[in-house]
């Protein structure tokens, strides 16, 4: 059989095809479980820190992590209805996949969507932590949003009143370089503690200033300073807080929660 | 060309980005932290041993009417086993490489080789040609890296050497070194010192400009 002959063709395309597919599918399947004992690790070492169980600084080893991941509530809420959705598994739910799928998803029209998400997914992982007695401690809920060049995103840890926040993390962002890449300086992060996020008309009032906020002054307990030359990521920020903690957002589910006062339901 | 020559030679005398100028989108992309060249460079080093062996082996059984294809597929393959190998244990440097694994199937070098050598020669000088510009790539990877690090980030593999102002230091980071556009300033200022160093590597000009008319018979 010379090289030129169609059949000569079609057999080297087809041997090769299934000795490459082969190849993948091995991969693939024999190296998934550590992939997804590392997604795991991940996403529990993004979140431990906000629960207030581990020392500042401190970084458990894996096992301790995720032990205390699994010793807290994960739910999954369906946003819209303000209700906890049991049908899905909070431990493989994937909220970024979701957004694509139509199923799982909605349009955000154009203007309530304050943070430049165009859709999102209908559902989110949240995260209790009990206190000794069982009634929730911290409420830890993911939030995401247009940056200045790519999508920022995060986790917000509210105490107990669902209104003060107990601390924040941002995981993923591709602000400046030097500008924007502040937002993951610890120091910036840890004046978040304790700012609140509605006054006490349950209007929303968090922002980043545009200034140093003065101690004492009256935004102070809801703003937190600018980053030096990075306005566009401080209000990138700000409106992210503004869209998740909506109307649009988790806003009618915590006024929920706030009347179950502590019980998860 | 010896078996020895096409180990050295791809190393600097054609070297495959300041030469060839091929693989700047990973080389303009990741170089910004020395870690990930690393990681990049030995990635991209073992899929062109892998696919070079894999087509030197099958050369002559190619139809030239489907090779294209085969190399592709081979390539493809490689690339994804790489890639799933790196999210599985080195997951934290695979989410900072993100897509530029993947697109090493459409770095040029790749097929380039698979095309200008592995089709023409046998195992062992393909598995050379193979380590020669892989170590060809990762040679210009690693000083754009080291240099934009340092500049941009006082740091090297994320160990600080220049201690920067917001930490208390003296060093004020250039922030333009983290931003590609830095690496297409030294990958050029490279290609430069090269070419006046070894001036066999420029090239003759692709045409000559046309006189302007004389003046006075205007």
């Amino acid at each position: 059989m010379t090289n030129d002959s169609p059949l000569k063709a079609f057999l080297v395309i087809l041997l090769t095809a299934l000795v490459c597919s082969s190849f993948v599918s091995a991969a693939v399947v024999i190296l998934r479980p550590i992939q997804m004992n590392n997604k795991m690790i991940e996403r529990s070492r993004n979140i431990i820190k906000l629960t207030g169980l581990v020392e500042e600084g401190q970084t458990p080893a894996e096992e301790e992590m995720l032990e205390l991941y699994q010793g807290m509530d994960v739910r999954i809420l369906d946003i819209d209805q303000a209700d906890y959705n049991p049908d899905l598994d909070p431990l493989t739910f994937d909220a970024r996949r979701a957004a694509s799928n139509p199923e799982l998803s909605v349009d955000i029209p154009v203007n309530q969507d304050l943070a430049d998400l165009g859709r999102r997914s209908r559902y989110a992982p949240i995260y209790m932590v009990p206190d000794e007695e069982g009634k929730l401690d911290r409420l830890i809920l993911p939030v995401h949003g247009a940056g200045m060049w790519s999508t920022i995103y995060g986790y917000i840890a509210l105490e107990s009143d669902l209104n003060t926040i107990a601390a924040v993390t941002f995981y993923e962002q591709n602000e400046t370089p030097g500008l924007g890449d502040q937002i993951l300086r610890p120091e910036w992060q840890a004046q978040w503690e304790g700012r609140r996020l509605y006054d006490d008309e349950g209007q929303l009032r968090f922002a980043i200033s545009h200034g140093k906020v003065e101690p004492g002054s009256a935004t102070w307990l809801y703003q937190v300073d600018a980053l030096t030359g990075a306005t566009v990521t401080a209000d990138a920020v700000t409106s992210i807080i503004h869209y998740w903690f909506g109307p649009n957002g988790y806003k009618d589910f915590l006024q929920k929660l706030r009347e179950l006062n502590g019980e998860v339901g | 060309m010896t078996r020895k020559d096409s180990f050295i030679k791809p190393l600097l005398d054609e070297n495959p980005i300041t030469l060839h100028i091929l693989g700047i989108c990973s080389a303009l992309a990741i170089t910004n932290s020395l870690t990930s060249s690393l990681i990049m460079s030995v990635s991209l080093t073992t899929v062109l041993v892998m696919t070079n062996v894999a087509i030197s082996l099958i050369r002559k059984h190619l139809p030239s009417s489907v090779r294209l294809i085969v190399q592709i597929t081979i390539i493809a393959s490689a690339v994804t086993v790489i890639d799933q190998i790196l999210t599985a244990y080195l997951p934290d440097a695979a989410k900072t490489l993100s897509v530029y694994v993947a697109l090493i199937v459409t770095n040029c070098i790749v097929l380039g080789r698979a095309e200008a050598c592995a089709m023409k020669h046998g195992v062992v000088t393909s598995i050379l040609d193979a380590l020669g510009n892989g170590l060809g790539y990762s040679l210009i990877l690693i000083v754009v890296a080291v240099i934009r690090e340092l500049l941009g980030n006082g740091s090297l593999m994320g160990q600080s050497i220049l201690k920067l102002v917001h930490e208390g230091g003296w060093y004020e980071p250039n922030a333009m070194m983290m931003l590609p556009p830095s690496a297409f300033f030294i990958i050029g200022f490279l290609i430069w010192g090269i070419r006046t160093w070894k001036p066999v590597q420029k090239e003759a000009a692709d045409f000559k400009p046309v006189p302007l008319p004389d003046r006075e018979k205007r």
